[in-house]
């Protein structure tokens, strides 16, 4: 086994503490800089950056532990990881794993003896529609079979270079195709950071990360909070299974959300911004800073932004490490700090308590991506769209068992068979909707609509046809939150493990009704005392089962 | 809580309450006699709201609220008992429950465990989320001191917290997420391979038997039963005031110094001495050395001195020291811990006096600590010729040979302790609490360098600024008039003539992480630098709640138990300690050449290791 030697370590780190502020805040950056130079962080490495620090060398490790790309351990020189989604699986991801391990002899989860390979699954990369996805090192192959890994892995091990090209989804005509660059900024800068708030709030623009909260309220609140500095944030996290709009944006409209998040720096008076990517994007890093460089040059970054005397405002760039509850906004913003990524009691909400304390706007991708195309085309051009509750467009991405899988730009309202209809999909007994914490609708209830009155979501759609087995369903959503729940509190630490083994009796025929009525309070104990949204929602398949498909068990 | 002095008007299972903004909504309840559960929560740590136990049902609000974590604000309508409240906190007893493996009768905690009084109190009657049959954790036992049963942990993370917020030590970490979760050493060490400084904090506010103190009872039955044997034990001060506890007492009832006498004689020991002798015996060594360096300082204007002097008596301070400031070390006083005294003297002067062969003496110390564990295995703590100190038993081991050998303590009548080594005075006695080691210096330096009266000076000689349970305190006496060298003294000093007009700073500290800021407070050259000498405890409190005593501990358990000591120390005929007869006795007999002499180096003072953080 290779462990590199302390002096090496040494010469390697003392480099390091050129390039990164040596403040709590640069543990993940360090530790992915150690583990892509050494294929994982050693013990010396993880005691020298607490030294170096000023944290323990229990909490580095507590750090590296929490995070799924973080290894503390030597692994393979090519990390390969599976998608284990839904819609992975559905597209035979299994047959790939089985067929890896065959090639490689050795199971999921364990590393070749010549340390050239290790096999993993990990949570949804990001592009269901080309599903099943694999992971190696930081590149995605999409659309997977059996051959074509076994093609790969045989290129890897005599040292070929193997290629493979950003995944493209398929997408309808999208209105950020026809907003020119930069307008909408430039009509904010016109603007008082109060009329753009205001701009924003008669939009009806509401979070499209999952939640729905009315976007320029939430700006209100950051503005008129006290605090000498305010942060504003980029959740490009799309950890939710069956999700990959975001990833969708930042390929072609990248410019679109840091038009965004400048807009929203001018409007709740912030001047930094932190553009928080998941681990699995970091193949976009080149790319995205290139975007930065030239709207710093172009001065729609940086300082005075067009000419405006006291706006400045820029953004780095942070990456994730694996971890589908970072995308929860206070894990993400403990995750920024340096932290394991566990959710923080709420109140208080970040928007007056974030990160570092101070006053934050956390929005998601897709909302900083309409605030421009707002601001150019103005509010009414997207409230008309819509319903009462749910005005505008919204992306959806929209997977699973069904002819033409992508991401569709939609107005809110439409019905399930609308998008039956719209992808082509045959025979669907239920669509899952806003991932695996959101609804599964049985076919019955199709005309169901999409909107924040009936169905919210943050985007992601999956299909599952006749063919799909109700209860391998609900142990794949189980087994995903028992593997991406932070664990620091009781109800989801524990209570997922709990229904995932009731759902296997279930299945058994072997739950009682005295046991069911139990389950059944505990999920309504996970949704009222969970810390966060992921321990409140985990339960939501559950509940679905019981109430919705009792009769197809 | 807020600067302004803000309150706030709510109401709380129809009671109104009235607090100062900031307040939690628990304690809130709390102070209108409202009990609502807790697990996670500890006065002493900082609120993080993981088990959920104590939610609240608020007017307005969608779920429920946890009241450890949310502060009241104004017309909250909260109901602490509503049917949804009692379901859900059923609910997470009995999911901790599906996850706990261990039987309650052989638990270390069967009498006070958190979760077991919560399975009851929440009427917690089955296991309806399956029973954990097999435990997935071995017991990590193979340390020397602290033994942890991850199987019972239920992930509150005190320990954890304790370590870091409390001690700055940070030998406890979170390993991996979700229900793989674990508290962990770095790298999943063991203990003693980290920066563990065996200070105990984790054990004492640990709520189940996840962690416990490795035990050595057996060790200490098999010496009594060997007639071979002559075995004797020390008593420390901070036991007497809190092992009632273990028998039933409230925190702060009883002292039982004297009945602790007549336990250990029935249980077995050949002879029962009382620490607090060396305790006073540490006081004119450490003293000397005090006033050894100030003159080397002062007068012959030595630059290579190091002051502040350090205290040492603290094994977790110790350890804490020479991991995270090596550097600092030539601060410490170089005088053992009255413990190891003891030890070193029972070899020698007590052997050779009464005709032992300190090869058969097993001598044990009755100690409030863990630390004092590691203390009497370090490996130069072998000055006698013999291990120094043999066995270290905590307060809650000697309760439970105590239990073994059928006794109730409480009811046990009260004796003297043994000759030589039983006069006790009252400075050796405060040595119990945060603070007691100053305070009882300054007594006794106050009348050896003035003559006068430490009364003359202090009401009572109760030096009340250096008391208390502040984080770090520091307290000035200023020696206005100076009078004859005592005897014993005279072989390093002429005169005091160079302590004239001259104010003694002091400073005391206690908890690791008080000690840390100290430390950081005197590289800055900040207030703490100007100090003489300084008292450092390894645990929050001082000794009286140390690792190794009852649990529960809290503030309210702390103030208790400091009182009883405070209480003792005005009850005794000689206060001081260079009045202890024995003491002035052991100087007269056999160290002839007074402190800080050849030999009194020999056995009573040691060296220090640098060890600092980065462990191989
Ligand atoms: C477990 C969990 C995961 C989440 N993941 C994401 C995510 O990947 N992206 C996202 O934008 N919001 C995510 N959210 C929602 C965020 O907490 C937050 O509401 C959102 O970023 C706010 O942005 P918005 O108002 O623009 O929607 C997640 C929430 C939870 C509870
Ligand atoms: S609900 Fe789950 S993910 Fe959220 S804080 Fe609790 S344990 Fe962590
Ligand atoms: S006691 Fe409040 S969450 Fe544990």
């Amino acid at each position: 086994m290779y462990i590199p030697n302390h002096d090496d370590i040494n010469k390697f780190l003392s480099e390091a503490e050129q390039q990164h502020a040596m403040e709590r805040k640069s543990i993940i950056p360090l530790l992915q800089a150690t583990q892509r130079k050494y294929g994982f962080v050693p013990e010396y490495a993880m005691q020298k950056i607490g030294v170096m620090l000023g944290i323990s060398s229990a909490e580095v490790y507590g750090v590296a532990t929490f995070y799924s790309f973080i290894e503390v351990e030597p692994k393979g020189k090519y990390h390969i990881a599976l998608s284990i989604d839904m819609p992975s699986k559905m597209a035979g991801v299994d047959d790939v794993a089985k067929r890896l391990e065959k090639d490689l002899g050795i199971k999921m989860g364990e590393t070749t003896y010549d340390l050239m390979f290790s096999l993993e699954w990990t949570g949804c990369v990001g592009i269901s529609d080309m599903s099943p996805a694999m992971i190696i090192n930081e590149k995605i192959f999409p659309s997977i079979t059996p051959e074509k890994a076994s093609e790969i892995v045989k290129k890897l091990r005599h040292g070929e270079p193997v290629e493979t090209e950003i995944p493209q989804s398929f997408t309808n005509d999208l209105s950020f195709d026809q907003v020119e660059k930069n307008s909408g900024l430039k009509n904010a800068l016109e603007l008082s950071p109060e009329e753009v708030r205001n701009l924003v709030k008669d939009s009806g623009l509401r979070g499209h990360g999952g939640a729905g909260f009315p976007t320029g309220m939430k700006w209100d609140f950051c503005a008129n909070a006290e605090g000498d500095k305010k942060y504003v944030v980029c959740n490009a996290d799309e950890g939710e299974p069956g999700c990959f709009k975001d990833m969708l944006i930042f390929s072609r409209f990248a410019d679109k959300v840091i038009e965004g998040m400048t807009v929203a720096g001018y409007a709740v008076g912030a001047d930094e911004g932190i553009l928080y990517l998941r681990w699995e994007y970091a193949f976009m890093k080149e790319k995205l800073e290139e975007i930065l460089e030239e709207k710093r040059a172009a001065n729609m970054l940086g300082n005075k932004i067009c000419g405006k005397d006291d706006f400045n405002f820029d953004i780095r760039l942070y990456f994730g490490a694996g971890a589908y509850v970072c995308g929860e906004e206070t894990a993400l913003i403990e995750s920024i700090e340096g932290h394991r990524g566990e959710p923080r009691n709420k109140p208080p909400f970040p928007v007056t308590d974030g990160l570092f304390g101070k006053p934050t706007n956390v929005n998601n991708v897709e909302t900083f991506a309409w605030v421009p195309c707002i601001l150019a085309k103005g509010s009414e051009w997207y409230n008309s769209a819509g319903t009462e509750n749910s005005k505008g467009y919204k992306l959806f991405s929209i997977s699973g068992d069904c002819n033409k899988p992508g991401v569709f730009e939609l107005a809110w309202g439409m019905s399930l068979n609308d998008i039956v209809e719209l992808v082509d999909a045959k025979d669907p007994k239920a669509i899952q909707i806003g991932g695996y914490s959101g609804q599964l609708v049985p076919k019955k209830d199709f005309d169901r609509v999409l909107s924040y009155e009936d169905l919210a979501t943050g985007g992601s759609v999956i299909i599952f046809d006749k063919s799909r087995n109700l209860y391998d369903i609900a142990e794949n959503y189980l087994e995903f939150f028992i593997e991406e729940s932070c664990g620091q509190c009781t109800p989801c630490r524990w209570g997922n493990t709990a229904l995932l083994n009731h759902v296997e009796k279930m299945r058994q025929g072997k739950a009682t009704r005295k046991e069911t009525k139990d389950i059944e309070t505990l999920s309504e104990t996970m949704v009222l005392t969970s810390k966060c949204g992921l321990g409140q929602t985990s339960p939501n398949i559950v509940k679905n089962l019981m109430n919705d498909f009792a009769d197809q068990l | 809580m807020s600067e302004d002095g803000k309150m706030v008007t709510a109401t709380i299972d129809n009671i109104e309450v009235n607090v100062p903004e900031g307040t939690t909504i628990l304690n809130a309840a709390k102070s209108v006699g409202i009990k609502i559960p807790t697990l996670c929560h500890h006065d002493d740590l900082k609120p993080k709201g993981l088990c959920r136990i104590c939610v609240v049902e608020i007017e307005g609000y969608r779920n429920l609220q946890t009241s450890c974590t949310l502060p009241l604000s104004e017309g909250m309508v909260i109901n602490t008992n509503s049917h949804q409240v009692r379901r859900a906190r059923r609910d997470l007893v009995d999911l901790e429950l599906s996850n706990h493996t261990g039987t309650c009768y052989t638990c270390n905690r069967s009498r006070n465990c958190t979760l077991r009084e919560l399975a009851d109190e929440c009427g917690v009657t089955e296991f309806r989320f399956g029973e954990k049959q097999k435990a997935d954790h071995e017991i990590e036992d193979s340390g020397l001191f602290i033994v942890r049963d991850m199987n019972k942990c239920i992930q509150c993370r005190n320990c954890e917290r304790a370590c870091k917020e409390l001690q700055a030590v940070g030998a406890y970490g979170i390993k991996d997420r979700s229900n793989k979760i674990k508290i962990a050493a770095f790298a999943d060490k063991e203990l003693e391979e980290t920066v563990c400084i065996n200070c105990g904090q984790c054990i004492t506010h640990c709520p189940t038997g996840a962690l416990s103190v490795k035990d050595e009872t057996e060790k200490v039955w098999d010496a009594i039963e060997n007639p071979k044997k002559h075995v004797v034990i020390q008593t420390a001060p901070a036991p007497r005031s809190a092992i009632g506890e273990c028998f039933g007492n409230d925190p702060g009832e009883e002292a039982m110094t004297f009945q602790l006498a007549t336990a250990l004689r029935r249980c077995g020991f050949d002879k029962v001495f009382d620490t607090t002798f060396t305790a006073d015996l540490t006081i004119i060594e450490e003293a000397t050395e005090l006033l050894i360096r100030l003159k080397k300082a002062l007068v012959d204007k030595d630059e290579s001195i190091a002051l502040p002097q350090f205290t040492s008596c603290s094994p977790g301070w110790i350890k804490y020291l020479e991991h995270f400031k090596p550097e600092m070390i030539p601060n410490v006083s170089s005088a053992k811990s009255p413990q190891q005294m003891f030890g070193a003297v029972i070899k020698t002067y007590y052997a050779q006096k009464n005709n032992i062969n300190p090869d058969d003496i097993v001598s044990v110390a009755l100690m409030p600590c863990v630390a004092k564990k590691f203390e009497c295995s370090r490996p130069e703590m072998t000055d006698s010729g013999y291990k120094d100190v043999d066995i270290v038993l905590t307060t809650e081991e000697a309760a439970q040979m105590i239990k073994e050998a059928g006794m109730d303590l409480r009811k046990v009548p009260k004796s003297e302790y043994d000759a030589p080594f039983g006069a006790s005075t009252g400075s050796g006695v405060i040595f119990g609490a945060t603070g007691g080691v100053m305070e009882a210096a300054l007594r006794t330096a106050i009348e050896l360098i003035t003559g006068l009266k430490a009364e003359d000076l202090f009401e009572h000689a109760n030096i009340t600024p250096v008391r208390g349970f502040e984080g770090s305190r520091i307290a000035e006496v200023t020696i206005d008039k100076v009078g004859a060298v005592p005897e014993i003294l005279k072989a390093h000093f002429n005169d005091w003539e160079w302590l004239k007009g001259a104010t003694l700073k002091v400073g005391v500290a206690h908890g690791t992480a008080n000690a840390n800021k100290v430390l950081a407070d005197i590289e800055a050259g900040g207030p703490f630098s100007e100090c003489h000498f300084i008292e450092f405890m390894g645990c929050p409190g001082g000794c009286l709640a140390g690792g190794g005593m009852p649990r529960p501990v809290n503030m309210d358990v702390r103030e208790a138990r400091a009182k009883i000591l405070y209480d003792e120390d005005m009850h005794y005929e000689y206060r001081k300690s260079h009045e202890n007869p024995e003491v002035a006795h052991l100087y007269q007999e056999f160290f002839t050449e007074g402190p800080c002499s050849h030999k009194a180096h020999d056995l009573l003072h040691t060296h220090y290791t640098a060890r600092g953080v980065i462990i191989d």
